[in-house]
């Protein structure tokens, strides 16, 4: 009985990592997120929840700029990450993209081998000067990725040839290869089977100690499972945002408590 | 919250849980006023009913905890009716708890048959007993409600039912000293005013849930309370 996580869910650091000030997503038109404030704490799994179309992934995907990839979108407002803006002009988005990974719905290994997939990001980004160097961020990722003893005698076997739950490892793996400080995942659980779902959730809770972690998810009951803190999204604005605990046993806000609860509100 | 869930069943589940709760408390209410009944009235008949009927209350009490059980376990309920399923929960065992002291009170009634009376005694039990019975009505219809005020209100009052055990408890001890054959009849008539500042105890505890249930808090512990006797050594007590 060493272990007593489960009641003990306090968010160990203070320290902010994401701090987002009045932003404003645009999609034309259409104002997509509206005003949203918030700061996100450094090793802590915070959770993105709200119904379809309220903005979360829209959110997620201007942490790491991914929203620049789509031509009518536009992010106004301040991101930082430790303090630094990350729209700011000298910023490179694909050494940004290094420092904040991302993980998505759909595990998407490349269609190279295990080792490739692992290889690919530090070998762009020159983090391994010899062979013997690639090797070590290949095994320390995949077993960060808690993924290595299943994959270590078949590593030069293609990625897409192992079941969707060790795909989604291996994506969750390749992400933290280049030593990202953020990683975002964009309903990593959804195509998984329940004991996949499991081995990718307690991976998550591992990943806290060296990651900050958002993870956006429709599945309130992960939401409550694997996060610290977790913000309520409606309708493009951020309702409500404090503790896990909180949030699932007394909502502040009617409509968080609507749509938590599973009623017409 | 009274919008409906967009599972009705869910909403079916709920309401059926605290409709099982509130069942149960008819039935313990009833339990109550029986044992005062049979004991006032020396109606043995009726204490074997009270004792008999504690059963039916158990079963009702187990019927609710494996429903809420199946609740948890299906509908994952979340925020307000999480506290709900909790709540009930916990008021069906301070309930049950209740019965089993009537159920006490009525075993009591018919050893105190053969025992001799203790004067005065019979009406500060009665005057105890519609304290708690009335906090117990009043509960309930916090819950029903979800009246916090009405909550604190019975959560306040039990301080004074603790008052009148313990000077019952003192005037038992007095009547014990005069005459050593009062010992018997005192001793189980202790047990009974014990019985019934222990169902006080419990309707506040249940008053604390439906504070809980609306507010999402359990109260603070800072209400105030009349516990001399536990504190007290025996010759403090005989000096009344």
């Amino acid at each position: 009985m060493d272990d007593l996580r489960a009641i003990n869910n306090d968010v160990e650091s203070n320290a902010t990592k994401i701090s987002a000030k009045n932003v404003q997503v645009y999609y034309g038109d259409t104002h997509a997120i509206k005003d949203v404030n918030v700061e996100i704490k450094e090793h802590t799994v915070t959770a993105f929840i709200g119904p379809s179309g309220c903005g979360k992934s829209t959110f997620l995907r201007s942490i790491n700029r991914m929203n620049d990839t789509i031509d009518i979108c536009r992010v106004e407002g301040d991101i930082r990450i430790d303090g630094q803006d990350i729209y700011d002009r000298n910023i490179d988005p694909v050494q940004l993209r290094a420092r904040v990974g991302m993980v998505f719905q759909k595990p998407n290994p490349f269609p190279k081998s295990i080792y490739d997939n692992i290889a690919y990001g530090p070998k762009i980004h020159g983090l391994a000067k010899t062979k013997a160097d690639m090797d070590e961020i290949v095994e320390k990722s995949l077993r960060r990725g808690a993924i290595w003893n299943e994959v270590k005698d078949r590593l030069h076997a293609p990625g897409t040839g192992l079941s969707g739950g060790q795909q989604q490892r291996l994506c969750i793996a390749r992400a933290i290869a280049t030593e990202p400080d953020v990683l975002l995942m964009d309903e990593p659980c959804s195509a998984l089977d329940p004991i996949a779902t499991s081995q990718v959730e307690e991976l998550i809770d591992q990943l806290r100690e060296s990651y900050t972690v958002v993870i956006v998810t429709h599945s309130m009951q992960q939401a409550a499972r694997v996060s610290q803190k977790t913000a309520f999204f409606h309708l493009g604005s951020l309702v409500e945002y404090g503790t896990t605990d909180d949030i699932f046993t007394n909502p502040k806000d009617s409509r968080t408590e609507s749509y938590i609860s599973g009623r017409i509100g | 919250m009274s919008t409906q869930h967009i599972v009705s069943a869910f909403d079916r589940d709920l309401e059926g849980a605290q409709a099982m709760v509130l069942k149960m408390a008819g039935l313990v209410e009833n339990a109550m006023s029986q044992a005062a009944q049979a004991f006032e009235t020396n109606d043995l008949e009726l204490a074997h009913k009270v004792r008999g009927n504690d059963k039916v209350i158990d079963r009702l009490d187990e019927d609710i905890k494996t429903n809420c059980a199946r609740i948890l376990a299906t509908r994952s309920p979340n925020a307000s009716d999480l506290r709900t399923v909790l709540a009930v929960m916990s008021i069906s065992s301070n309930l049950e708890r209740c019965g089993d002291y009537a159920k006490n009170i009525a075993k009591r009634t018919t050893v105190l048959a053969e025992t001799r009376q203790i004067d005065g005694v019979p009406a500060a039990l009665r005057h105890m007993q519609s304290a708690v019975a009335s906090m117990l009505q009043d509960v309930l219809d916090a819950f029903i409600k979800r009246d916090v005020d009405l909550a604190e209100n019975v959560r306040a009052r039990d301080y004074e039912v603790d008052e009148m055990y313990n000077t019952l408890f003192r005037s038992l001890l007095t009547h014990m000293m005069e005459d050593t054959h009062n010992i018997t009849a005192c001793m189980h008539l202790h047990f009974i005013s014990k019985n019934i500042e222990r169902m006080g105890d419990h309707t506040t505890s249940i008053a604390e849930q439906v504070i809980y249930l609306v507010t999402g808090e359990m109260p603070d512990d800072d209400r105030q309370k009349s516990d001399l006797i536990s504190q007290s050594k025996p010759d403090e007590l005989s000096r009344t």
